[in-house]
């Protein structure tokens, strides 16, 4: 394995370790979630009708909202004396970048997979002809989101506006995230191709991994 | 006093540049379909040309201070982005009062001209925001050029998001193959145009200006007594 990714999953592990060890997203976020979802039907007439058209938009919104919550919480992680100390080490601004993406992303898909069930019991929206085509798109939901947040995250870190501030960053940057995964899991209901939408997902991806990888150093910079 | 002059006559040729554009906009002919109601586009055009070029000067202002690092980029970055921001909400104010009378809505989600010209200014918000919650010059130029750079990526998917995606919104009056609009109608629409690039000269100059003595009044309220004696807060105290 080269050396870029070792240590990209180096820091990818440190951040889950650390998650593992404080359980903040399992224990705080998800269910925060979870009761996020169960509330929204007391803002509506809670018609089982009005309740099914209502599950996906309130799916994706839930997982937009408390993923970028779960992958800021990630972002934040890092004190400014370790980043300055990974940046003495010689570690690559990119490998931390991509390490610490990939351990937001894997933090948001346990959002999304934990929500799911719940949305579907809560909801009875139309039933989904291929769950399992569904997959791809959430880990591309989940790379793009934790990537904006990682971003956002770093565009802000130190500031005390960071948690008001981050959000209204990364919000406007991930309507083609939410477009493109809203998109494919109603294309998937209504039995279309869902390749425009998964499309729209990849590109997205990349231009903000091409964002990521080309800015790294610079926010590196203005972090230590 | 050198320098105010020209600033002097940078302003009056801009306010007799607007004038004269919206004298042109309130005589030249009323569209067949749309009536009086296309009036409103000599200002809504322009304001959308300004809020590109407005984001353009800011994304060229950031890459100037990230190779450079002289903080007169930094400032025109600033002012720019203030500007756009301006003009994007009279652009997005001007379209709802047009959208109304000639396509029945205020706001129309199918067309993607309008959703990502809101989603534009949000963002332009945000770079806005985060200029102002760091203190530090340095840590905020840096910060705000690395937005700055990749928010303007918005830029050309907003202007040729009418080509690319099905939509409510009319297509380029400006093609190749000619200009789909009547004569005194089209000089009535470039010449607001120039009005009001005249008039984003001048809002950038007084901005940039403004930054200027901003950053010197802030320098020296650090060094009144020295760097490690701050300053005495006097308000409230008469």
């Amino acid at each position: 394995m080269s050396r870029f990714w070792t240590q990209a999953l180096a820091i990818a592990r440190r951040d889950l370790i650390v998650e593992g060890r404080s359980r903040e997203t399992v224990a705080v976020v998800v269910p925060f979630a979870a009761a996020a979802v169960f509330v929204v039907p007391f803002a509506t007439d809670a018609l089982d009708v009005r309740l099914a058209t209502l599950a996906f938009p309130v799916y994706w919104l839930v997982g937009l909202l408390f993923g970028m919550q779960v992958a800021l919480r990630q972002s934040a992680m890092e004190t400014p004396s370790q980043r300055r100390q990974l940046a003495l080490l010689g570690v690559d601004p990119v490998a931390r970048f991509t390490g610490r993406v990939l351990s937001a992303a894997a933090l948001v898909l346990v959002v999304l997979v934990v929500t799911a069930p719940l949305v579907l019991l809560f909801y009875d929206p139309e039933p989904i002809a291929r769950p399992w085509s569904m997959a791809g798109v959430l880990v591309l939901f989940a790379l793009g989101l934790a990537m904006v947040s990682t971003l956002a995250g770093d565009v802000t870190a130190g500031l005390a506006t960071r948690t008001s501030l981050a959000p209204l960053l990364i919000v406007p940057v991930s309507v083609p995230l939410l477009l493109g995964a809203a998109q494919a899991l109603e294309s998937v209901v209504r039995g279309r191709t869902t390749l425009p939408w998964v499309l729209t997902l990849v590109v997205t991806d990349l231009a903000l991994a091409v964002t990521g990888v080309v800015t790294a150093r610079a926010l590196e910079e203005s972090n230590t | 006093m050198s320098r105010t002059i020209p600033r002097a006559i940078l302003g009056a040729a801009a306010l007799v540049a607007i004038a004269s554009g919206l004298w042109l906009a309130f005589t030249s002919s009323p569209d067949v379909f749309q009536g009086d109601y296309v009036r409103i586009l000599y200002v809504h055009v322009p304001g959308s040309w300004l809020a590109f070029l407005a984001f353009g000067v800011t994304a060229l202002g950031s890459a100037g201070w990230l190779l450079t690092k002289r903080m007169a980029f930094d400032r025109i970055a600033e002012a720019s982005a203030e500007i756009g921001v301006l003009f994007t909400a009279v652009s997005l104010f001007t379209g709802m009062l047009w959208g109304y009378p000639v396509w029945g809505t205020f706001w129309d989600w199918s067309d993607p001209r309008m959703s990502s010209t809101a989603l534009m200014f949000f963002v332009y918000l945000g770079y806005l925001a985060l200029r102002r919650s760091v203190n530090d010059p340095i840590a905020r130029a840096r910060r705000s050029a690395i937005l700055g750079i990749v928010a303007v990526v918005q830029v050309p998917l907003v202007y040729f998001s009418v080509t690319l995606w099905r939509s409510l919104h009319q297509g380029m009056t400006v093609r190749p193959d000619g200009i789909a609009m009547d004569g005194s109608m089209v000089v009535a629409l470039l010449a607001n145009i120039a009005a009001f690039t005249l008039l984003y000269l001048y809002l950038m100059v007084e901005r940039v200006r403004l930054a200027r003595v901003e950053e010197i009044a802030a320098v020296a309220d650090t060094e009144l007594a020295g760097r490690t004696v701050a300053k005495p807060n006097l308000e409230g105290l008469s």
